[in-house]
């Protein structure tokens, strides 16, 4: 996630992170992390860096109005969790699609670029 | 880069399914992808069964020569040559994947290759802060580069690389947007120095290096079923 600053909002942080505030604790599916000590968050405000160090999340600076957040690192593992991560990307018409929109089927999730 | 990169494959395949735009790499980082082509299976609950492992489609492999075999056409000189010998030498496991993948679509949860949730963890690959440091590097490089700041991108990218020297997506994402002397949809697979401008290189490693240096054979880790 980009940061031109190092406060953002909870949707924003959501989106760009994957983990979700919530009263328990930053969660991703059914793991959640407890913030005791980390400070409030309000939706629109959401102060990154400690946040991050909970997390295990790396950040990056370019300069003073540039940086970038890594993924979780808790556990080690690229997943936290078997519970599919949210997704949501937009398909060659701009449309954003929700991977969850899904559920009840088997999907085979395929990555694949042209280079 | 971008979804017009990708429009005329997905056209001329006119697939069913949805066909998603991912300029960021954000399934890499969700879902722990580090080289393409890479699959993901989720169960109709919305359950990983298998993590990221190389997927591969029903369809003859394409015919690469081997320059090295006996009776085979001299290859090209240069790069190019040294390009098809390490492409020659990847191994494809197509056949034991598809088997898995038609086993799990027949038989759901009681198929041997749906893995439990703690296996899925286990096998979702190393992240670590180095992982995640390099993760923010490399969006960082994606970044400047479609900012037009092409050595500050270069210099974060170089960071991933050292950062997780296993991920593939990292080096091939940033050396396949260098200058290429080839043309058309082949320019993008050069990912090394120009012929003659070897010193301007500016990652420590290219495709050919980086394959034949962990032994292009390696280059896809083998089926696990």
């Amino acid at each position: 996630m980009l940061l031109t600053g190092n406060h953002v909002s909870r949707g924003e942080f959501e989106r760009g992170t994957g983990w979700s505030i919530r009263p328990e604790g930053a969660c991703r599916g059914d793991l959640c992390v407890p913030l005791t000590g980390v400070g409030q968050s309000t939706d629109d405000d959401v102060d990154v860096l400690p946040l991050a160090e909970r997390l295990g999340m790396a950040v990056i600076r370019h300069s003073d109005g540039l940086a970038a957040v890594g993924p979780a690192s808790l556990g080690g593992r690229a997943l936290n969790s078997a519970e599919a991560p949210e997704l949501m990307l937009p398909d060659f018409s701009g449309n954003d699609f929700d991977l969850r929109s899904l559920r009840g089927q088997k999907v085979v999730l395929v990555a694949w670029s042209p280079y | 880069m971008g979804a017009e990169a990708a429009r005329a494959y997905v056209e001329l395949a006119g697939p069913e399914h949805p066909s998603l735009i991912d300029v960021g790499h954000l399934v890499d980082e969700r879902f722990g992808i580090v080289n393409i082509p890479n699959s993901v299976w989720i169960d109709e609950a919305g359950m990983i069964v298998r993590p990221a492992e190389p997927a591969w489609p029903n369809v003859p492999e394409a015919a690469v020569g081997d320059p090295t075999a006996e009776g085979a056409p001299a290859p090209p000189p240069g790069r190019m040559g040294d390009m098809m010998a390490a492409a020659s030498q990847i191994v494809t496991d197509r056949a034991p994947y598809l088997a898995a993948l038609r086993d799990w679509v027949e038989k759901g949860g009681e198929s041997e290759f749906a893995l439990a949730p703690a296996a899925v963890v286990e096998r979702s690959g190393a992240r670590g802060l180095d992982e995640s440091a390099a993760a923010a590097e490399f969006e960082l490089g994606l970044f400047l580069h479609g900012s037009g700041e092409v050595d500050a991108a270069r210099a974060h990218f170089r960071e991933a690389h050292r950062l997780a020297p296993d991920n593939w997506t990292y080096k091939r994402q940033a050396w396949s947007i260098e200058p290429s002397p080839l043309e058309g949809p082949m320019a993008r697979f050069w990912q090394g120095p120009l012929p003659g401008a070897e010193a301007e290189w500016a990652y420590e490693g290219d495709w050919v290096k980086d394959a034949n240096g962990i032994g292009a054979a390696n280059y896809y880790p083998k089926f696990q079923p």
